[in-house]
This record gives structure tokens, sequence and C-alpha cells, in this order.
């Protein structure tokens, strides 16, 4: 945590009791994300990246799809926060089981095993990941994903789409 | 009781203080320390990189002991929704802060915020949403905020009453009356990556105004998505005349433009609020003639005629119905036959 | 303080409700229109791809509210509650404007045989296929209303198989987009009578309104330019501009108020702080849609009515159906896609009757703009879902498939219903809506019939490969919900009478799709809007000032 006891006494009572409380509200650990911890956001990047791989164009791991999850783990798909953590979880104990190491630690072809095998054990989650990772890559970016809206360019979708409308009455040429 | 009351006097000062000490706190870290917060990073991280790197956050986004109030009850508003726990993507700003912020862009950029107010694009709400004519032809939507009021939080029904062609109009939020309806932010995005700008091409030399520099901060307010798009993002249309495609200038910076000033669906030239250049003007950038901020048109003919002149004629002289757009000299869509309507002449060789 | 008495309480500002607020306003009636929803803009939903009516992963942005509105459905895996954002709730928007907030705006006549489908093609097995007890001569002035004072553009007159009308279309069709002109010229050859789709939809500038920009969103966000027509920007700012209606939004009806006799005397409702208020009037209309006006009448309880309003032989919330969408895509080896919406622009009737040993059919047209997020969930059966496979396909043939679709007409079931749960109550505590039963087996056979005449109308036109996707037999609601309050001649085997008043009670009325016998081979909008003129004008004929005749 950035503020230590000291910068606290240099800001002075107001700033205390608003510095402690702002850093309170965003601690995750030394986690870069809001839900997921470290280690659990590299392996959900790792399953984005199988579900929708890069290639000539970039895929649901530049697009940052774990980011969409992440972001709406904090909102309406809180309900999946058990399955998220419990999923991830049955994912790593899959691939030590099958391969003996971290499922962010398998080259990709031995990742796509592992999901594969996933698919059919663990089907709830991975139907989840499966749609969150698709709407991370395809959907809107508001939402955390789909990061310089890489879909749509690949895609050929103009963004935002020049469109106008006959709105005066003054009459344009033939 | 004069303790409780002391005390109380005491609680009172630190709330009020609350927010400009929490900003005094953040600020002395140079930045960094905003980004304790996790919604902050992006946005510093931006800003580090960006062209205003140099210019410190409290230079724009106000400081500690500011006055102007829309900033710490932006602060404040932000810390609780932090609180709550809701961690947005990243940090928006509101409608009234985004006006607020015209006032720093102005204290550097002079000229351009001088020529930008003088010019159509600093129109007020008053002006663009309390248009007897316009309203009693077009009934206020939603729509319009597209482009005038792009950071207006809500629906059309939360800016003018009433929603009708019949009117008497009135703004519903008063105090936007004199706000601009596209300000700076609409078209420049501050946090937007790249170099320091230095009025130097690659060359080294100070450009001319037809070699104007592409700001890196060009990028249009989506309000749908309320993202900027960066210009080199925007699509730039293919335009139509009939069946033909119409010569395109390659001036990105048009891309802006045409978010707004755009055709109708069927991309014809001149449809809806297109304006692209059609018949002598063909293929040349709108901001060949318009100077951007200003959207002035220069001394526009006196700068490219007679000397450019294809006839040699003297278009001064000429029919100067070129505003109108029902005019045949539409200066947008003039063509030779809308002079000569007897032929079009051969070039005379230019005597200079 | 008590509410001020009026003379009707409409619940419910959708199709049905908005048009009948209008109507007896302008007559002079005084009027409350109640909305559990709010009155929304566009800036509420910003052509949200994952947030909107149609796209409801991260919930609805026309209501209603996520967390307030559980309902409880029972199907093969048992029964649980639902949500308003998941598959199985039935949605339709609450809002004003309900569903013509942020429908497609497809305005479709019903045939006239889709009144009398049991005349037509008899029993079928399972089904209460039944005739209506009106006819579509009974409609014909009012649907013709509807597409004036509303605003219809298309061009139905090469439409051969569409029952007599007095007029044609008051506004143009919009210019053809290219998945039109690769149909047109491809039906025609098959010898199907193609022609430009009914819209509720400004293809000029209509009644103050301004014409479609042809975006890309359309069905299930909020017209930014007003185009597009719903009871929100006609009928019920026409009704408020009488000086007789008020709209009062996020309230929430928990019963209608029943005097001594079993006569209607108001409704009571939570108003959007809450509290529970009683508005008195001297006519109730039930216009909010066929699961939750059939939850209104199941929870008015009264000595008189034990099991529910209207519900004496059991036939509230009986029937619940709406349509059954086969589909069938055509990948081709060049761009369909041209980005100029809404996308739904051809269709064909040659497929809604006379099918050989089939009880009915379905008209067949182009689908909307799919939306990237959209699109890539329809990939045909054999492209893997995840990996490199199917985002190469998903690149390949984003721009490249052409979609036709269309509603087939269901077969209602005795046992397709809607109760209120024992259990399971709702943020106000009013018991919700508990949904259960299934398809009849015959609509999926016709459903299979009309998916085949899709897929042969895109190989006709040149795809170099097709597809179908057949629904399967779990309930049908949704936005095209209907039949639940069902309109007929016997007590006994029916809610309504022809004018949608109750059989039990002189000065209740239920007007919306719940009225719907059978719900025709298209989007039943203008149906409902057409009847509730109709209804609106038989109501006025009997008004007596302070009551209707019996």
């Amino acid at each position: 945590m950035p503020n230590s006891r000291r910068q606290f006494l240099g800001a002075g009572l107001s700033a205390a009791v608003a510095g402690s409380a702002i850093s309170c509200g965003a601690s995750n650990g030394a986690s870069p994300w809001r839900f997921f911890t470290a280690e659990e956001g590299r392996t959900v990047d790792a399953i984005c990246d199988r579900i929708i791989p890069a290639d000539r164009d970039p895929g649901a791991k530049e697009a940052r799809a774990v980011n969409y999850i992440d972001l709406q783990l904090t909102r309406p798909f809180k309900r999946y926060r058990k399955a998220y953590r419990e999923g991830i979880a049955a994912v790593d104990a899959a691939s030590r089981k099958k391969f003996g190491g971290r499922f962010v630690e398998l080259p990709a072809g031995q990742q796509t095993e592992v999901l594969a095998d996933i698919e059919k054990s663990s089907a709830a989650f991975f139907e989840l990941i499966l749609a969150h990772t698709r709407q991370g890559f395809y959907g809107d970016p508001r939402h955390g994903g789909n990061r310089n809206r890489v879909s749509w360019k690949m895609l050929g979708v103009p963004f935002p789409p020049i469109r106008g409308l006959e709105r005066y009455d003054q009459p344009k040429v033939g | 009781m004069k303790k409780i009351l002391l005390i109380s006097a005491l609680l009172i000062a630190a709330l009020v203080l609350l927010a400009p000490g929490a900003t005094f706190y953040y600020e002395t870290g140079g930045g960094r320390r905003c980004t304790s917060c996790h919604e902050m990073q992006e946005v510093y991280d931006q800003w580090h990189s960006s062209p205003h790197r140099g210019v410190g956050c409290e230079k724009c986004h106000g400081w500690a002991l500011t006055l102007e109030m829309s900033f710490h009850l932006n602060n404040a508003e932000r810390a609780w929704t932090h609180l709550r726990g809701d961690l947005p993507e990243r940090v928006r700003f509101p409608h009234r802060y985004v006006q607020a912020i015209q006032e720093p862009c102005q204290s550097c950029h002079r000229q351009e915020f001088a020529s930008w107010q003088a010019g159509p694009h600093s129109a007020t709400y008053t002006r663009i949403f309390l248009d007897k004519k316009h309203n009693t032809g077009n009934m206020p939507m939603d729509d319009c905020l597209r482009c005038h009021g792009a950071f207006f939080e809500s629906g059309i029904g939360d800016l003018v009453s009433p929603v009708s062609r019949t009117g008497p109009w009135r703004l519903v939020p008063a105090e936007l009356a004199n706000m601009p309806s596209m300000p700076c932010l609409t078209c420049h995005q501050m946090h937007r990556q790249g170099p320091p700008l230095r009025k130097t091409d690659v060359a080294g030399r100070v450009p001319g105004p037809s070699q104007e520099i592409t700001r890196p901060s060009l990028a249009f307010f989506d309000r749908r998505t309320q993202q900027y798009i960066p210009l080199q993002d925007l699509p730039l249309p293919v335009m139509l005349e009939g069946t033909r495609a119409v010569k395109m200038s390659p001036d990105r910076r048009q891309a802006l433009c045409y978010q707004c000033h755009a055709p109708v669906a069927n991309m014809q030239v001149a449809s809806g609020d297109d304006r692209t250049g059609l018949g002598v003007h063909e293929g040349i950038s709108c901001l060949a003639c318009h100077a951007q901020h200003g959207e002035q048109t220069r001394a526009s003919c006196a700068s490219c005629h007679p000397k450019m002149s294809n006839c040699g004629l003297d278009v001064e002289k000429m029919d100067t119905t070129f505003k109108s757009t029902d005019s045949q000299h539409n200066i947008h869509w003039v063509k030779c036959a809308g002079c000569h309507t007897k032929g079009v002449p051969k070039k005379k060789e230019r005597i200079s | 303080m008590a509410l001020k008495h009026v003379n009707a309480l409409i619940v419910g500002a959708g199709a049905g409700g908005g048009v009948v607020a209008k109507e007896l306003a302008t007559a002079g009636l005084s009027v409350v229109l109640l909305e559990r929803g709010n009155w929304y803009s566009a800036a509420d939903c910003r052509k949200d791809d994952l947030r909107n009516q149609r796209t409801t992963v991260l919930g609805n942005a026309f209501g209603p509210d996520e967390d307030r509105n559980p309902r409880v459905l029972v199907d093969d895996r048992g029964e649980g509650i639902v949500w308003p954002s998941e598959s199985g709730y039935s949605n339709n928007a609450a809002c004003v404007g309900g569903g013509t907030f942020s429908y497609g705006a497809q305005a479709w006549r019903y045939m006239e045989k889709d009144f009398r489908m049991r005349s037509t093609y008899g029993a079928v097995a399972g089904s209460t296929l039944e005739d209506w007890p009106i006819g579509y001569s009974d409609l014909e002035p009012y649907y013709e209303k509807a597409e004036r004072e509303l605003g219809v553009s298309g061009d139905v007159s090469n439409n051969i198989f569409q029952a007599r009308r007095n007029q044609g279309l008051p506004m143009p069709p919009l210019s053809p987009n290219k998945e039109y002109q690769i149909l047109l010229p491809a039906a025609k050859r098959l010898g199907w009578h193609p022609f430009d789709l009914p819209m509720l939809r400004n293809s000029v500038p209509y009644n103050g309104r301004a014409a479609c920009m042809r975006c890309r969103w359309c069905v299930g966000f909020a017209c930014e330019v007003n185009a597009r027509t719903g009871t929100h920007n006609t009928v019920i700012p026409a009704a408020l501009a009488t000086g007789n209606c008020e709209v009062r939004t996020g309230c929430m009806t928990r019963e209608i108020l029943l005097d001594d006799h079993g006569q209607a005397s108001g409704a009571a409702y939570f108003d959007p702080h809450d509290r529970l208020q009683r508005q008195t009037a001297d006519l109730v209309i039930v216009c909010c849609g066929a699961v939750e006006s059939a939850r209104l009448l199941l929870n008015t309880r009264h000595r008189l009515f034990p099991n529910g309003l209207g519900n004496r032989y059991d036939w509230v919330g009986r029937n619940l159906h709406a349509h059954t969408y086969p589909a069938a895509a055509g990948l081709f080896d060049y761009d369909t896609y041209d980005d100029i919406g809404p996308g739904a622009s051809i269709a064909i009737c040659d497929f809604n009757h006379g099918n050989p040993g089939l009880a009915g059919g379905g008209m067949l047209a182009n689908e909307f703009i799919r939306l990237p997020y959209q699109f890539m969930n329809q990939v045909p059966p054999w492209v893997p879902r995840w990996g490199q496979a199917h985002k190469d396909f998903v690149r390949t043939a984003y721009k490249r498939t052409v979609t036709i679709m269309g509603p087939v007409q269901e077969m209602p079931m005795f046992d397709a219903r809607v109760q209120v749960d024992p259990k399971v109550k709702d943020y106000w505590g009013i018991p919700v809506a508990r949904l259960s039963g299934k398809k009849n087996p015959h609509t999926l056979e016709i459903a299979r019939f009309t998916a085949g005449k899709a897929e042969a109308w895109l190989q006709e036109a040149g795809a170099v490969r097709t597809w179908q996707r057949i629904p399967g037999p779990s309930l049908s609601g949704g936005q095209h919900q209907a039949g639940t309050c069902r309109m007929g001649n016997d007590p006994k085997t029916s809610v309504v009478d022809q004018d949608c008043r109750l059989h039990d009670v002189d000065n209740v009325y239920v007007i919306d799709a719940s009225v719907h016998v059978t719900n025709g081979g298209f989007n039943p909008v203008l149906t409902i809007f057409a009847n509730a003129y109709r209804a609106s004008h038989r109501l006025l004929e009997a008004w007596k000032g302070s009551k209707v005749r019996s």
C-alpha cells in the first residue's frame, strides 16, 4: 500500500481520514485486478487466449477479456464469483493432473487439451467463461473488454458509423 | 456546551476540508499517488505518455485550494463511488466538469481558444437548442446530443422542454444557457498518447498554414460508448455522386468533421449535413479552407485564386451566392458548368 | 390523502394501454395510466450491445428491474427462480411504451384465416386451437386507423395473400438494402411473392417525427431519432396533451380493488417510494402483457372470486403462447452486409397458410442486423464453439451471412400457463408469476417446414452453404406473449367477451395480447393496436358518464 504512516502525518487530519478510507476500498492484496488474485488473473487470461487466440488479428488476451470479466464480477456477475474461484482452481488441478504443471505454465497445445477436458468435466464453468470471453472480445469496449475495438476492426465494422439525417429544410444540389 | 460547539465546529471544518485535504495529499505524489485507486491507473498512464506529460495534474484539474466547486464535488463523488465498490473501467468527467475544464485549456492555448470562441463551434446550448426556426421544423431528439452536448449525461427530455415542435422551449438545466455545446473535449482527448506538441515538422521547419500538424489529441468523444475514438480509428467515408466514388483528400483530420457533418446512409455528397467538395473543389480537405477552431474560411478564395484558378477569371467577381446551399455556385459543389452555362472554355495559358 | 377519483384506471403503458389512454382521454374521460417502469430515453442504453432489450447478458436496458422482479419457471429441469435478463423469464420491457419502446416495429395485419384457425384446420391434438369471436372485417377499420395514426411504412401491394384492405400504407418503404436486392429476384424465381416489410417506422418525416437514419442498432435499442414508432412517442403524448390523462411511472400495481358486490372500484399500487396507494376509478383496464395481466387478475382475490378475478372457470393464465422462430442462414462468397439498418426489409407470406398437412405456418423475412456479439453466437453446427476455427469462421462469415426467419403461428396449449406462485414474492411482497408448460409438437413440425422454405430461399439466392436453427419445445413467451385471457363468447371457455370486458365483472377490461385467441403467423403489435382502438371504441359507445352499460 502506497500510503505509509509518514505520509499520513504530512498530509494532515482530513487527508488522513480520506486517504485511508479510499485506499482501503481498493485493496486486493498485490493484485492488479478488482476481484481476481494476480494468479487467477493470469490463469483467466490464458484461458481467454485459448478460447479466442491471436493470429493475424488480436485475440481475447489482447482485447483484455480478462479485464472485462474482472470488472463485471464487481457488478452483474457478482453471482458468478464462487463459480470462478472454484472453476479456476479446477482448471489448475486438471492441468497438474494431466501435465504436471499449472495451466499458465503449459504450452498452448496442452492448454487446449486441458480446456477440452474442462468443457466436459466442469461444463457449467466452461460455459460461463466461454460466454464471458466472447463478450469481452466481441462486445462493447465500454465494459472493459474489446480494447481499442480490436474485434470490430477485425470484422471491418466501422465505428462510430458515419450517419447523418436529412435534418434541415434547405434544398441541396441535385 | 462550549466544548460541544467547539468539537462540532472542528468536525464540520474537518468534513469541509476532507475533499481538499485528500486532494492535497494525493497531489503531493506528483500524480503517482492518484493511481493507488485502480480506476486512476489508466488515465495516469495515458497522461504520462501524452503531449501534456509536462503539465501537472493540478494544472488542469485544479489543486487542493481551488475555489472551483465542481472540482471538489467531482472528487468527493468519485471517492464515494469508489467506497461503494463501484470500480469503473475508467473515470469519466461529469458534464459540469467538462465545462469547468475549458478554462485551463484557455490559459495555455489562448489563440486557439479565441478563434474557437469566435467561430460557430462554440455555439451555446441556447443557440443550438432554443432556436425557434429549427425547433418548429425539427423536433428535438436524442441524436442531437451526439454532436451538440455529447457530455450531457441524460436524454433530450432532460435538456429541452417541451420535446415538441410547438414550444415555447426552455433549457431544463438553466445554468447551461451560455455554456458551449461543443466544448474543447468534444474533439480533443487530453490524455491521448503522443509526443509533446512542437510547432515544427519532421525537418524542423515551422510549417505554414497548409501544413498544419495533426495534433495527437484529436479524437472524437463518442457519446454512445462514452469513450474517445482516436483520429486514426475514425472512418473516412467513401462518398458518392450517384454511383461514382468521389475523389477524397487523404487528410485524416476530416474523419473528425464527418462524424457530425455526415451524409445520410446512401453516402451521397450533399445529403444530410455533408459538405464534401465536388466539382472544382473535389478532393480538397475540409481543413484546406476551414481553419480548425474558428472554422473561418481563412481568406479562402484569395489564398488559392486567381493564382491557382483554372480558367483565369477573377473569381471574386463571379456569382457570390456560394454560401447558399440552394445556389449552383455553392462553394462546396460548384462546377465549371455552373458559371459557363454555354460550355466550358478551353484552359488558357496563365500569364503571371 | 386520498387520490382523486378518475373515470378510468389503466394498468400498463405499453402497446394496448397507450392506445386506450389516448382514446379515452380524447373522449373526455379522466384517466390515470399506471406504469411500473420508467420513461426512458436513448441515453439510458446508448446502443450498448451487451445491455439492451435483445441481448441481456449485462441486464435489461428497459426493465423490469433485475433484482425486484423474479418469476418461477417450471420446466424439464424442475422449478426454479428466474430473473428478467435470463432466458425462460419470458420478458417484455417494463417502461412507458412497453415493448414498443425498443422493438423491431414490424407492422403486420393478421390474415382472415388467422381469426378462424379452428374452422380452417379443425382440432389439433393436444391444443386448445379455437376461432376468435371476431373476424378480420371487425378489425379492418382499426388496422387502418393504427396504420395512419401511428404511421406505417412499407409496400405490401405485392402481397397477394393479404386480406382486403381499403387503403395502402401511409409511407413508402425504406430504400432497399443489399440483402433485399439479393433476396428479391431469388424469391421471384421460386415463384413466390416478395414485398417490402411493413414497419412502424418513419421512412419519411411523419407526424412531426424524423425519418429512420438507417443505423445498425434497431431492435432492442431506443431510437435516437424518434423514427421508430411506439406508444411513448405517439398516443401517450397525445393523451397527455388532452389534459385528461396522468401517467404515473414507477408504480407497481398489487391488485384490483373490488367492492362488496364484486365490482371494481380501483386498484392498489406501490408508488415509487414503495408507499401503498389506492386509486379509485369507475373502470379498471388491464394492459400489462400476457404474463403480468394474468398475474394481476390471479392476485386479485375476493369472496366472490376466490381463485382470482375472471377466473371462475380456471381459464386465466391458460394458453400462454407467443411465436416459434425457426431460421435458416446462408453463407455467401461475397459481402452481403452493407451496414444499412434496420436490416429486415423483405418478406413473403407464401407459407402462412395452405401448407399441406400443416395447421398454419408463418411469414418469412430477412433478419435485423446482427451485431458482432449476436452473430458469433449463431455459427453453424459444424463450426467448433471456441478456438481458432471459431474465430476464423466469424471473421470470414460476419459480412457474408444472410439470415431468414419468421414467426410460426403456435398451437395454444391449455397447460402452458401463468399461475401465481404460492411461495415466491417480488420486492413488494406480491406473489410472482409461475410459468409452466410446453409447445405443441405440431408447432415444431410447422417450424421445420418453414425453416426448409427459408433455406431454399437462401440456396436460390446463391448461398454457398446453408444451415437451419429450429427452436426446442420449451414454453414460448417473451415479447410476443399472448393468449392468457382469451376472448370468447362462452364464459366457460374464455375470460373476456368480444369487447375485451371480463365475463365476471362489468367494469374490468383486459386490452392487450392476452385476449388473442391465436397469435397469427406475424409479429402481433399492429393487431394489439387495432384491437385496442376497437375495444376503446366499443367501451366509449357503452359509456354512460360514470359507468358502462352492462
